[in-house]
């Protein structure tokens, strides 16, 4: 099913908050242009007209580039919290964003601002799926666990059981839609196997999982996470996150540690390099995780893609282009139908 | 149904706790509600009765029945108008 928007010029809306992320503004219009070079997508700026339009004068656009501005007047920085977003400013650019979205007159959102104004926005004025209470980061391990998901990633710091829940079932339709895996098995991260392990939370959540009707394996255990026991990895958004960005790290700590170890043996040392710069790129893992849906803010009624704060313009033109890709693959609807499922059973 | 029920639904609703749970002495760390919640809450409440709550008034809320309490004077206050 295809949006209305869309299907009138064929063309994916895609609302960027100009105004968020470290290199905000200039990094973020250069994205913008950039992704704008492909004919099937059309961004929307949001920001300040003048800043941007100043901005917007520094580049050569193509006959085919497709770039609007709508006026946001205000911004929301890195030190607000990230609530005033609904009572202080709530015309700043990443909640003008999530409006568009609401209103039809953008198929998604992409902001490299704070994550968490993103989320209250997307909350707030584009509203979570039935049976969602929060929004949940998910994205692929790639590399060394290809066919292995990770729910939340770090949206959610706390959470209430019945939220592993539907980490799950974002997980879980994740696996199924872009690793092409039928039957996902679920396994929800903990200290140990047996069933009285973990935190409070975790424990209930174990009992919702159980009784889910998902294809749940049980608690994994971190020596488990790459060996493909489970496809969907699932555990609060802080541990979630610390995982993540240590993942990412191993790559290139092997490399330099191996090549430090064979120092005194150039050829081997050289082999060694290669293999690992062909195999084992140290960025190779976290660009797969945002290559794929990575950074969708899963369980909104709507496509919003956080990038990070640091994103310059390539970063930002493949958030445009994997929000893209999320509203083509029909994600929200993939989820909507799972959701249902569960909340017909009175299980969310 | 009554002021009080009402927001007891809305508080419910926002923080996905069972209402029974809810009596006047909650206070939002009872019903382990973050700050999200309590502004999704006072957002809910504002636009049902069409009042405005601000900030400094909320945060002397000690408890559940302060909110009600705050919201019935308003309401009150408006009808009287």
């Amino acid at each position: 099913m295809m949006d209305k928007n869309m299907a009138q010029n064929g063309k994916i809306k895609v609302a960027v908050d100009a105004m968020g992320g470290d290199y905000a503004p200039e990094e973020i219009v250069k994205g913008a242009v950039l992704a704008s070079q492909k004919d099937d997508v059309e961004v929307i700026l949001v920001g300040c007209v003048d800043i941007l339009k100043k901005e917007l004068a520094e580049h050569k656009l193509t006959n085919s580039s497709s770039i609007h501005i709508v006026e946001a007047k205000e911004v929301i920085t890195e030190d607000e919290s990230p609530v005033d977003v609904i009572r202080r400013k709530p015309n700043c650019s990443v909640a003008i964003g999530a409006k568009l979205v609401k209103l039809g007159e953008a198929d998604a959102l992409v902001s490299a601002g704070s994550t968490g104004a993103a989320a209250i926005s997307a909350i707030q004025f584009i509203g979570m799926l039935d049976g969602v209470y929060r929004p949940a980061l998910v994205g692929s391990l790639g590399s060394f666990a290809p066919n292995t998901v990770m729910v939340d990633l770090g949206a959610n710091v706390d959470c209430k059981p019945h939220q592993y829940l539907t980490f799950a079932i974002c997980g879980s339709v994740y696996a199924k839609k872009f690793l092409g895996i039928d039957n996902p098995k679920i396994g929800l991260l903990s200290t140990g196997q047996e069933p009285g392990k973990g935190t409070e939370a975790v424990r209930e959540a174990y009992s919702l999982l159980k009784n889910s009707g998902l294809n749940f394996v049980g608690y994994i255990e971190g020596n488990d996470i790459l060996n493909g026991k489970a496809n969907v990895i699932v555990c609060d958004g802080f541990v979630g996150n610390v995982l993540l960005k240590f993942y990412e790290s191993i790559g290139g700590y092997a490399k330099s540690w191996t090549e430090r170890k064979l120092k005194k043996y150039p050829p081997l040392s050289a082999l060694v390099k290669l293999l690992f710069d062909r195999l084992f790129p140290s960025t190779k893992i976290s660009s797969e995780t945002e290559k794929r849906a990575g950074g969708i803010l899963w369980g909104v009624d709507g496509v919003v893609r956080v990038a990070h704060g640091a994103s310059r313009a390539p970063q930002i033109a493949n958030a445009i282009e994997s929000a893209k890709e999320a509203v083509k693959a029909n994600v929200i609807e993939s989820l909507k139908i799972e959701l249902a499922k569960f909340n017909q059973g009175g299980k969310l | 149904m009554t002021i009080e029920e009402q927001v007891r639904e809305i508080v419910a609703r926002i923080t996905r706790v069972d209402k029974s749970i809810i009596t006047r002495e909650s206070t939002f760390k009872d019903i382990k509600a973050d700050s999200l919640d309590i502004v999704q809450a006072l957002v809910a409440v504002e636009e049902t009765f069409g009042i405005e709550i601000p900030d400094e008034e909320a945060r002397k809320f000690r408890n559940f029945g302060d909110f009600v309490s705050y919201v019935e004077s308003r309401v009150a206050q408006r009808e009287r108008v």
